[in-house]
C-alpha cells in the first residue's frame, strides 16, 4: 500500500484574515476575566455588607442574652439561637456522618462495580439534588405530624437527610483515592477485610475524611428551609424537658432568627439579623478556610 | 517490512582499537562526501545556542543544529535527555506552560522564531506536529483533515473536499477511509489514527513537520507503514523526527543528532553516526551500552 | 479478634510437628461488615422512598379534594383557590433569568481556570468561587433583600425604564425592587459557583495531547476551546447546567425574601412581584389556616420534588455520558 503521488496543480490557497480570529480570541479572553472579576466583586460585596451591618450588633449582650419576645428593645441577644444551631447540627451529624461514612466504605470497597452499588450511587446523587425545603417537608410529615408538635429533633432529622448524601459522596471520593496497593498489601498479610479497611485504608484517608465531614456539617449548618416547619424558632432558653426542649418543641436557631427578623419593622431587630448573619459567615467561611489550610485537601484550583 | 535502498559498504575498516559497532542497515542520503554536500544543502531550520528551562531547572544547554530541507533529521538519545523538549521548541508549543522558557535563536528560513514578535498562529501552520499519542480531534475524519484548512484558508466546499482527499492520499490513508469520511476519527485503529494526524498536519501545507516519537504507541505493522510514509513525504516537506528507537532512526533518516543530558553530543549523516561515530558516548549508546 | 494464624518458628518436624492454622474466631466479621456497610449505603435509598411516601400521604387530602385543578388554575388564595400556576410561572421565570446570567459567566470562569491559568490568579479566583458556594442561602436572601432590592428598585430599574428598554412590556409597571428580576439576579449568583465547579472539572478531563494538537495546528485558545474542548466536554457541561437548573428550581430562602410573595395572577413584567413554588410554601406554611391548605402546600412540595427529580436524573445521564466518553477515549 503506497501513497499515490498527487501532482495536480491547484490554485494557490487564499489565507483567511488573522485579525478576525485574534479579535474573537481577545474578546472571549477579556470576557472570561470580566466574569471572574464579577465573581470576586460579588463575594467581596456580600462580605463587606455583612461585616459593616453586622459588626454593630456584636456586643456582650448579643452573645449572652435572649431575643426580644415582643417589641424590640436594646440589650437582647441570640444566645439561645447559637446553642440551638449547635445542638440541631450536632444532632444531624451524629447520625448523618457515620451513616455516610460507612455507606461510602461499602461503595468504595465492595461496590466499585456491581449493579446494587451503581443503583445506590445513582440514588445518592439524585438525593443530593433534593431541595432543602423538601427535606424539611420530609421531617414534618415523618416526625412533626405524628408527634403533634414541632421540635429541634425534627429539624435535626431534616438536616441529617441533606447531610447524608453529601458525606457519602465526599467520603467515597476520598476513599477511592487510596491506592489499591495499600489495600492489597494489607489483605496479603492475611488480615480480614474489615480490619484492612478500617485499620489501613481509613487511616490513610483520615485527613480527607475529616475535612469532608467538617465540610458536610458546615453545609447544613447554614440551612434555613429545612427548619421552617420543623424546629421553627423560639425566644426562650432550651430546657431539658417540656415544650422548650429539643425533643418537645420549637428550638431557637440562628438561621430561622434571621428569616424572622429580616422583614421586621424595627431596625434594631434587623441589625441583630445582620449580626447573626455575620456570625454565621465568620463561622462557616472561617472553619472552611481553616480546614483546608490544616488538612491541605480540597480541589486544586 | 521496510524496503531498503542500496547499502553502501563502509570505507576503510575501523581502527583495530575501537570495537566495531554492529552492522545496521542504513539508507544513504545523497551519498558520499560529508562536509561539502552538507554545507551546500539549504537549512530549513537552524538552531543556535538553544537553552531551555523548566522553571529554574535547565534542560537544554547550548544546542546547535541544522535541519536540512527535504531531508529527514532524526534526534535520538536515552529517555529524559531532552529530545522532545528540543523538538517542541520548533513550534513554541511549550508556551502553553507558564514556567517553561527557551533562550537562543531558532532560524526558520532565516527568521528567528524565538523572537518576541513572532506570529505563533502562522508559525504553527508552517510547522506541523505529530505527537506520541495519536490525537484525532473529536470530529469526523473529514472534519479532522479539514480542520487546518478551514482555520487558515478561505475555501469553497468543493475545493475543501479535493484538498482533504489530497491530504489523505499523500498521507497513505485514502484507500482505507474513503468510505468512512463521516465517521468519528477516534473510531479508527491506532495506526490509522496516527496517519490521520499526519494527513491532518500536511493538509494545511506546512513546510516543516515535527514528529515526536510517532510510532511508540503503535503496533509494528502500522509502524512500518508510517516509516514508509515518512520516506515519501520528505520530497515535499522537511521532517524532524524524535525517536527512542535507534533502528528506526537508522532506517528512516538522512541525518541524526545524538542527545545526552540536554546537550547535542554529535550530529551528522545517519551513515556516519551509526557506522563511524566520532564521540565515545555516541558509540556507547549506539551499541546499547546504556539507554 | 484473631485472624487465621500460622505458627511461624515451629520448625518442620519440631515440637507440634505440623503448621497449625487456627480457624477464624471472628469468621463472621467480614460478612457482618459487608452487610452493615450495605445497610448504611442503602439508607439513602430507603429514605428517598420513605420521603416520597410521606409526601404523597400528607398531600393526599389536597390531591383528593382538588384533583388536577392546581395545575390548571393560577391564583393561590385559600380557602377557595389553590391554583399552582402562579407559583410554577414564577419558578420558571426566575430560573430562566438565573440560568441566562449564570451559565455564560460560569463557563467563562471555568475556561479561565482551565486554559488561561496563571497559578496565583487561579487559586484566588477558584477559592473565591468556592467561598461563594459556601455562603448560606439565607445570607444571600438578607443581602439581596436589604441591599440589592432597594438598589434595583430605586436606581437600576427606574433607569432601565428611561432607556429604550422601558418600552418593552417586560420592563413596565412600577419598579418594586423586590421583584422577579432581582430574585432571578440573586438566584444566578447562588448557582454560579456550582456550575463553575462542575464545568471546570469537565473541561479538565479533555486530554492534554488533543489540546496540544489543536494549538500545534495554529489555533487560538478560543478556537481550541470551541472546536475541541467543548466537543469533548459537551455532555458534561450539559450535566452541569442541568444540575444548576435543579438547584435554581428548589432554592427557597433567598427567593422568598426577595420576590414579594404575590401568589395571584401571572405577572406581566419583570419588575412586578411574584412567587415561586418554594417561596409559596415557605411564606404560607406557617399561616396555613386549614388542614386542606397545609395538605395543598405539601402537594406543591410534591410537584416541586417531581420537577427537580426529572432534572436531576437528566443531569446524571449527561454526566455519566461525559465520564464514559473521556474514560473510554482517553
Amino acid at each position: 500500500m503506497s501513497a499515490s503521488t498527487v501532482n495536480v496543480v491547484r490554485s494557490p490557497l487564499k489565507p483567511r484574515r488573522m485579525a478576525g480570529r485574534r479579535l474573537a480570541n481577545g474578546l472571549i479572553t477579556t470576557g472570561a476575566w470580566i466574569a471572574a472579576a464579577i465573581g470576586i466583586f460579588v463575594m467581596g460585596w456580600i462580605l463587606f455588607t455583612v461585616v459593616i451591618h453586622g459588626i454593630g450588633a456584636w456586643n456582650w449582650a448579643f452573645f449572652t442574652k435572649l431575643p426580644p419576645q415582643g417589641q424590640y428593645s436594646p440589650g437582647h441577644g441570640i444566645a439561645n439561637c447559637i446553642v440551638g444551631t449547635i445542638l440541631i447540627t450536632f444532632g444531624a451529624a451524629i447520625v448523618g456522618l457515620p451513616l455516610g461514612f460507612f455507606g461510602a466504605i461499602y461503595l468504595s470497597e465492595f461496590g466499585r462495580t456491581g449493579r446494587v452499588a451503581s443503583a445506590i450511587r445513582a440514588i445518592t446523587n439524585i438525593v443530593l439534588g433534593v431541595p432543602s425545603i423538601i427535606a424539611g417537608m420530609f421531617a414534618y410529615g415523618l416526625i412533626v405530624v405524628p408527634s403533634h408538635h414541632y421540635s429541634g429533633f425534627a429539624g435535626s432529622f431534616a438536616l441529617m437527610f441533606i447531610m447524608l448524601p453529601v458525606m457519602t459522596r465526599t467520603a467515597e471520593d476520598i476513599l477511592n483515592l487510596v491506592p489499591n496497593e495499600l489495600r492489597e498489601s494489607a489483605l496479603a498479610m492475611g488480615v480480614p477485610r474489615w480490619r484492612a479497611t478500617l485499620g489501613v485504608v481509613v487511616k490513610a484517608a483520615r485527613s480527607g475524611l475529616i475535612t469532608g465531614g467538617i465540610l458536610a456539617v458546615l453545609r447544613v449548618a447554614g440551612e434555613t428551609a429545612p427548619l421552617l416547619f420543623t424546629a421553627l424558632s423560639s425566644p426562650y432558653w432550651m430546657t431539658l424537658r417540656g415544650p422548650s426542649s429539643y425533643f418537645g418543641g420549637p428550638t431557637a436557631n440562628l438561621t430561622m432568627f434571621i428569616w424572622n427578623s429580616a422583614n421586621a419593622p424595627d431596625p434594631g431587630l434587623v441589625r441583630m439579623a445582620w449580626g447573626a448573619a455575620l456570625l454565621i459567615i465568620v463561622a462557616v467561611l472561617g472553619v472552611n478556610i481553616l480546614t483546608r489550610l490544616l488538612f491541605q485537601r480540597g480541589k486544586e484550583w | 517490512m521496510v524496503e531498503l535502498m542500496d547499502t553502501t559498504e563502509p570505507g576503510a575498516p575501523p581502527p583495530a582499537t575501537r570495537p566495531v559497532p554492529p552492522r545496521l542497515e542504513v539508507s544513504t542520503p545523497g551519498a558520499g562526501h560529508e562536509g561539502a554536500e552538507f554545507d551546500a544543502l539549504p537549512s530549513k531550520l537552524s538552531v543556535r545556542d538553544l537553552d531551555f528551562f523548566y522553571g529554574k531547572e535547565q534542560a537544554l544547554f547550548g544546542n546547535d543544529l541544522e535541519i536540512k530541507e527535504n531531508r529527514v533529521t532524526a534526534i535520538i538519545g536515552p529517555s529524559g535527555c531532552g529530545k522532545s523538549t528540543h523538538l517542541r521548541c520548533y513550534n513554541r508549543i511549550y508556551e502553553l506552560y507558564r514556567d517553561q522558557k527557551a533562550a537562543g535563536e531558532i532560524m526558520l528560513d532565516g527568521e528567528n522564531i524565538l523572537a518576541s514578535g513572532t506570529d505563533l498562529l502562522s508559525l504553527r501552520r508552517r510547522v506541523g506536529m505529530i505527537f506520541q499519542k495519536p490525537s484525532p480531534f473529536p470530529m469526523t475524519v473529514f472534519d479532522n483533515i479539514a480542520y487546518g484548512l478551514r482555520m487558515h484558508f478561505k475555501l469553497s466546499r468543493s475545493e475543501l473536499s479535493e484538498r482533504v482527499q489530497d491530504a489523505l492520499k499523500r498521507g497513505a490513508l485514502w484507500e482505507e477511509v474513503k468510505n468512512k469520511l463521516n465517521e468519528p476519527g477516534l473510531a479508527l485503529s491506532g495506526g490509522q489514527q496516527q496517519r490521520l494526524c499526519i494527513a491532518r498536519a500536511i493538509a494545511a501545507e506546512p513546510e516543516l513537520i515535527l514528529m515526536d516519537e510517532p510510532c511508540s504507541a503503535i503496533d509494528p505493522v502500522a509502524t512500518g507503514k508510517i516509516e514508509e510514509l515518512v520516506q515519501e513525504l520528505k520530497s515535499s516537506y522537511t521532517i524532524a523526527l524524535v525517536t527512542h528507537n535507534m533502528q528506526q532512526a537508522a532506517r528512516v533518516s538522512d541525518y541524526t543528532a545524538f542527545f545526552f543530558e540536554g546537550r547535542i553530543i554529535e550530529f551528522g549523516s545517519t551513515t556516519q553516526i551509526f557506522e563511524n561515530p566520532a564521540e565515545r558516548q555516541t558509540e556507547e549508546y549506539i551499541t546499547g551500552r546504556f539507554g | 479478634m484473631s485472624t487465621a494464624e500460622v505458627e511461624i518458628g515451629t520448625p518442620p518436624g519440631g515440637a507440634g510437628a505440623k503448621a497449625h492454622v487456627r480457624r477464624h474466631h471472628f469468621s463472621w466479621g467480614d460478612p457482618l461488615f459487608r452487610w452493615f456497610t450495605i445497610a448504611c449505603a442503602a439508607a439513602v435509598a430507603v429514605a428517598m422512598f420513605v420521603l416520597i411516601g410521606v409526601l404523597v400521604k400528607n398531600s393526599w387530602l389536597a390531591i383528593h379534594t382538588n384533583g388536577v385543578s392546581p395545575l390548571t388554575h393560577v391564583d393561590w388564595a385559600p380557602p377557595d383557590q389553590f391554583g399552582a400556576l402562579s407559583s410554577l410561572f414564577g419558578t420558571f421565570v426566575t430560573t430562566v433569568i438565573a440560568m441566562i446570567i449564570a451559565v455564560p459567566l460560569a463557563l467563562a470562569i471555568a475556561l479561565l481556570l482551565v486554559e488561561l491559568v496563571h497559578p496565583v490568579v487561579s487559586r484566588v479566583v477558584g477559592t473565591t468561587v468556592e467561598m461563594l458556594a459556601a455562603v448560606p442561602s439565607i445570607i444571600f436572601g438578607l443581602w439581596g433583600f436589604l441591599v440589592i432590592a432597594p438598589l434595583m428598585g430605586n436606581h437600576v430599574e427606574p433607569w432601565i425604564q428611561t432607556t429604550w428598554l422601558g418600552h418593552l412590556p417586560i420592563f413596565s409597571g412600577t419598579p418594586f425592587g423586590d421583584d422577579i428580576l432581582t430574585a432571578g439576579l440573586v438566584l444566578s449568583l447562588m448557582i454560579l459557583p456550582f456550575i463553575t465547579a462542575v464545568s471546570r472539572d469537565v473541561l479538565k478531563m479533555v486530554p492534554t495531547v488533543t489540546k496540544e494538537a489543536g494549538y500545534g495546528m495554529g489555533s487560538t485558545t478560543w478556537e481550541v476551546t470551541r472546536k475541541i474542548s467543548m466537543r469533548y466536554a459537551l455532555s458534561g457541561i450539559a450535566g452541569a447546567v442541568f444540575l444548576g437548573l435543579g438547584r435554581a428550581l428548589g432554592e427557597t430562602m433567598a427567593v422568598a425574601l426577595i420576590i414579594g410573595g404575590l401568589t395571584t395572577g401571572i405577572p406581566h413584567s419583570l419588575f412586578s412581584q411574584g412567587t415561586t413554588v418554594s417561596a409559596t410554601i415557605a411564606l404560607n406554611f406557617g399561616e396555613a389556616q386549614s388542614k386542606l391548605e397545609t395538605s395543598a402546600l405539601i402537594e406543591l412540595a410534591l410537584i416541586l420534588f417531581a420537577i427537580t427529580m426529572v432534572f436531576q436524573a437528566l443531569a446524571q445521564v449527561w454526566l455519566a455520558r461525559a465520564r464514559r466518553m473521556s474514560g473510554s477515549r482517553a
